[in-house]
């Protein structure tokens, strides 16, 4: 599809740009972190002062030359406390966290390996305690073991080993039936063996990103735990206890709550986010900087592709007349780049018109483009787009809100995904009558009724009922198209609305689609990459390719003698029912992303009849049918000999 | 629905046995003797006896555990060891506290959550994004009772606009009650709304990409009524599930936030109950505080049954 090879595109450039705004979080966060570790090793000599000295002459002092920042109620030094602090938080959290996790990956490697009953009372109980407030668990270990920093902080690492026994577990149910385990007990290992060599490696990366997360919840939780006098007991500082503190003396001066909560803040959100780089290194593997895909040789640059396809002639009943579109998307350096070039077609009432090609050529994004929905980074930059006879782009957006579903409908290409999954499927076509017709709840259900009917669903009044994941596919696709149908369009966009269908279903929806055309007399623009499904509900074909279209013809003349030589790879690429031996031919190579078209013919890298004028650029040429090749009279003329 | 209720309810039977019998056997393992807490330092060896065969202590462990439970479903968790207070009184007349507190907060964190994590997802990478998830990463590093001392010192102590103390009850004044509320329950409220408005966004993010937001957008409808019923019905999903997780870290949290207001509610009575060893205030707190948690979670089961039909039990 367009839409997702223009947004490969776009996180193709993105690694680089990421790398270097988390090596700047990294190395601050970093930064922030080993100075917390240089001070609490060596508070002793840092700090200016001894923190626990009281002089009550200096009480409550502002910041000073003598005391930057400030004395508290006894006349101590808050920079000594502050740096001793860091002491105190450092200890906690290393002691928390190593209780935690010593605590929890064993016993959670043991009840995951061992499973059975002591996997039942063991989870059965983490999940009584998770049910219990954590500062609440932490407070009643407290009362059992009593207060202080120590007994605090196996309190909170009782705490949090439940996350990392959660973890261990996880890890061991998810590894305990991979085939490498298996083979080591099958050669005989113990069980001690394979859960230390085999398993417990593992581990390793969620655990880290874990302990990161651990080490902010226990740096706040201490600081809570001491702020309400369960933790770090006066006089020794601690970021809690200052804060304790400052709360009894907020009135005369606030200053002494700032200094301990920069520190936590600071110490916290360096920790959260040296965790979060972590976390999204682990979870997409290391980032490397992609390797862009090396332009070819002579690469488009270029921002417009003049128009020079000959315009279709004008007819009377004519429903959408699109005039040279060229839509451009832009990438991550601001620059943009031409995604359709060049389109001109026109379908009339009741005609089907077949657009056709690999993924990547463009097809989707026509149809979105007619909608006015392509999505932000795409915009449409010339051409005119004209329906029933109105220029669609001087439309404004509630303009264009009453024309979609009114004069045009879209059905997608996945029934599962494009009915959504919240609402019964009869009030999501309900909802569309009511906004768009505004007729009362009744009348629209009875509607639904109809249309669900319609569209050959038996007992439709159920299955309006229903939520799309309680429907199959052929049934949720039928549904798609009663909603597109709903408003009566003058113009069905049919995106490859088989292929996600099982075959048998997929000539039931073809079925539907042509007798529907028939009744409500609709024009339609039929999206697919199988030449075999647009041969069977298409009046004409157009083969895009690479952004633009290189081919144009009547059905039948496309099947008999097709002009491009792409259009002919497509048509021996299709698996014919009789001959099943021959190995299918393929086209070699790929649509090349938007960016990176050669110059000249698009095709040319991949075309087994290239010569050099098909190296500057080739206009699409003829009347009643068309085709962009400089040699398309010469293979004419070889497919009719 | 009712199906889904009943369906929950069953589950927290074994649950709150559990956590019974964990409070239970954890409040046995204090290091005081509750009789010598009660009778003090002068009681004679009679009193001592007297008391502990009035306490049940000469039972086995597990006779007195079913006493307690087969007492504590009646609604009677016991006496306090301290001044004869029943535990379920005490506690019952903190709860409106406690409660008005944290459901204040709880919706302030998902009002800011949720506004918050939209106006990010609907133009990622804006500034609007940047800001967002600058402030929700930094909201979660900030201790929710200095944030509350902070609060105090500019809108009480400064401008005199709230309380600096004290929680007055919604039956007295509810105008006083929103004042007295307000600056706790901001204080309570922002890491809770910061880790809801990174929920929101992530999800919103996703389902913004989905078919279904395209196909309602292709049938003409407006880009407002899509963004809020299909959009946010969906995105709502994973935040409501892990909702109840975050209002027991409210509930957790409001403890130490009514120590900044002086508020006396399940907090201060926690505290004091650790302090002087007060087994049966403790086992009724830690029972009453499960029970509240798990009527969270019930409702956020049935919400989430109600957003999703795939989890309705058919």
């Amino acid at each position: 599809m367009t839409v997702q090879s223009a947004k490969e595109f776009k996180t193709a450039r993105r690694p680089r740009r990421r790398l270097s705004a988390s090596l700047v979080i990294t190395v601050i966060a970093t930064s922030v972190l080993v100075l917390l570790a240089i001070l609490a090793i060596f508070a002793d000599w840092i700090a200016p002062y001894d923190p626990l000295k009281q002089n009550l002459i200096e009480a409550l002092q502002s910041p000073s030359a003598a005391h930057w920042l400030g004395t508290d109620d006894l006349g101590r030094d808050v920079l000594s406390r502050l740096i001793h602090g860091c002491r105190i938080a450092v200890i906690a959290a290393a002691e928390a966290t190593t209780i935690a996790v010593l605590l929890g990956v064993p016993i959670g490697l043991f009840i995951g390996y061992r499973g059975g009953w002591w996997d039942w009372v063991v989870m059965r109980t983490v999940e009584a305690i998770v049910s219990i407030p954590g500062i609440m668990v932490a407070i009643v270990i407290i009362a059992i073991l009593g207060a202080g920093l120590h007994k605090a902080m196996i309190a909170l690492g009782i705490l949090y080993s439940t996350s990392f026994l959660r973890l261990a577990r996880g890890v061991v149910l998810a590894e305990r039936e991979e085939v490498y385990v298996r083979s080591a007990r099958v050669i005989g290992a113990s069980d001690g063996r394979i859960l230390l060599r085999h398993i417990f490696p593992n581990i390793a990366p969620p655990l880290i990103v874990q302990v990161t997360l651990t080490v902010g919840a226990v740096l706040l939780s201490e600081a809570g735990l001491s702020f309400i006098g369960l933790g770090v007991q006066p006089p020794d500082a601690s970021w809690g206890t200052m804060l304790n503190t400052a709360a009894a003396f907020m009135d005369l001066n606030w200053f002494l709550a700032i200094p301990p909560g920069i520190a936590i803040i600071v110490t916290v959100l360096s920790v959260n986010l040296l965790g979060d780089v972590i976390r999204d290194a682990v979870g997409r593997g290391i980032v490397v900087g992609v390797k862009p895909q090396t332009p070819a040789a002579r690469f488009e640059t270029f921002a417009s592709v003049a128009a020079d396809s000959p315009l279709p002639p004008r007819r009377e009943d004519e429903v959408l007349r699109v005039e040279g579109l060229q839509v451009m998307v832009s990438s991550r350096e601001g620059n943009e780049v031409p995604i359709i070039t060049d389109l001109s077609l026109a379908i009339a009432k009741g005609e089907t018109l077949g657009l056709v090609g690999e993924s990547g050529s463009g097809k989707t994004l026509t149809g979105l483009a007619i909608l006015g929905l392509m999505g932000a980074g795409v915009r449409t930059t010339h051409g005119s787009i004209t329906l029933n006879g109105r220029e669609l782009s001087s439309l404004t957006e509630k303009q264009m809100e009453k024309v979609r579903g009114n004069e045009v409908a879209m059905v997608f290409q996945d029934p599962t995904t494009s009915l959504n999954p919240a609402f019964t499927v009869g009030s999501q076509i309900a909802e569309v009558l009511l906004t768009k017709k505004g007729v009362s709840k009744k009348e629209a259900w009875e509607r639904v009724v109809e249309l669900i009917h319609r569209v050959g669903i038996p007992r439709p009044e159920e299955r309006a009922r229903a939520y799309p994941h309680e429907l199959s596919g052929g049934m949720a696709q039928r549904v798609a198209i009663a909603r597109a149908l709903s408003c009566n369009p003058s113009l069905l966009i049919a995106d490859e609305p088989t292929t996600a269908l099982d075959v048998t279903v997929q000539q039931e929806i073809l079925d539907l689609f042509r007798d529907l055309q028939e009744e409500f007399g609709m024009a339609m623009l039929f999206v697919t990459h199988d030449l075999a499904v647009a041969a069977d509900v298409c009046d004409r074909i157009s083969v895009m390719y690479a952004g633009e279209m290189v081919e144009m013809a009547p059905v039948d003349a496309l099947f008999a003698n097709p002009r491009h030589p792409y259009t002919r790879g497509l048509l021996r690429a299709m698996p014919h029912a009789s001959d099943r031996n021959p190995p299918l031919p393929t086209i070699r190579g790929n649509v090349p992303r938007p960016g990176f078209w050669p110059a000249g013919c698009r095709f040319s890298n991949r075309c087994d009849f290239r010569i050099a004028a098909c190296d500057t650029r080739v206009p699409l040429v003829g009347t009643d049918r068309l085709a962009r090749c400089v040699r398309a009279g010469e293979l004419a003329m070889e497919v009719a000999s | 629905m009712l199906r889904l209720i009943f369906q929950r309810l069953l589950a927290l039977v074994p649950l709150l046995f559990i956590v019974s019998v964990l409070t239970f056997s954890f409040t046995s393992l204090l290091p005081s003797d509750p009789v010598d807490l009660i009778i003090g330092d002068t009681g004679t060896q009679e009193q001592y006896e007297i008391v502990r065969e009035r306490l049940g202590m000469n039972e086995p462990v597990v006779v007195r555990y079913f006493q307690w439970l087969g007492r504590a479903v009646q609604g009677d968790l016991g006496t306090s060891f301290f001044n004869s207070v029943s535990v379920t009184g005490a506690v019952m007349q903190r709860l409106p506290v406690t409660l008005s507190l944290t459901a204040v907060s709880a919706l302030i964190a998902i009002v800011v959550g949720i506004a918050a994590g939209i106006a990010a997802a609907l133009r990622p990478r804006s500034w609007v994004d940047r800001f967002a998830t600058l402030g929700a990463t930094f909201g979660q590093a900030v201790p929710n009772f200095w944030f509350g001392l902070i609060l105090v010192a500019f809108f009480a102590v400064n401008l005199r606009w709230f309380p600096a103390t004290g929680l007055t009850p919604i039956s007295a004044s509810p105008w006083e009650w929103l004042r007295s509320v307000t600056l706790p329950a901001v204080a309570l409220g922002l890491s809770a709304s910061a880790a809801i408005a990174r929920q929101v966004r992530s999800a919103m993010v996703g389902v913004l990409q989905q078919d279904y937001i395209r196909a309602a957008r292709a049938q003409g409808l407006p880009a407002r009524r899509v963004l809020f019923r299909h959009a946010l019905t969906n995105a709502m999903v994973p935040v409501v599930a892990v909702l109840s997780f975050q209002i027991t870290v409210l509930l957790g949290g409001s403890l130490i936030v009514e120590q900044v207001f002086a508020i006396n509610g399940l907090g201060t009575l926690a505290i004091t109950a650790v302090r002087q060893q007060d087994i049966p205030m403790i086992q009724g707190l830690v029972l009453v505080m499960v029970a509240l948690v798990v009527i969270v979670q019930l409702a956020t089961d049935v919400m989430y049954g109600l957003l999703n039909p795939k989890a309705r039990p058919s």
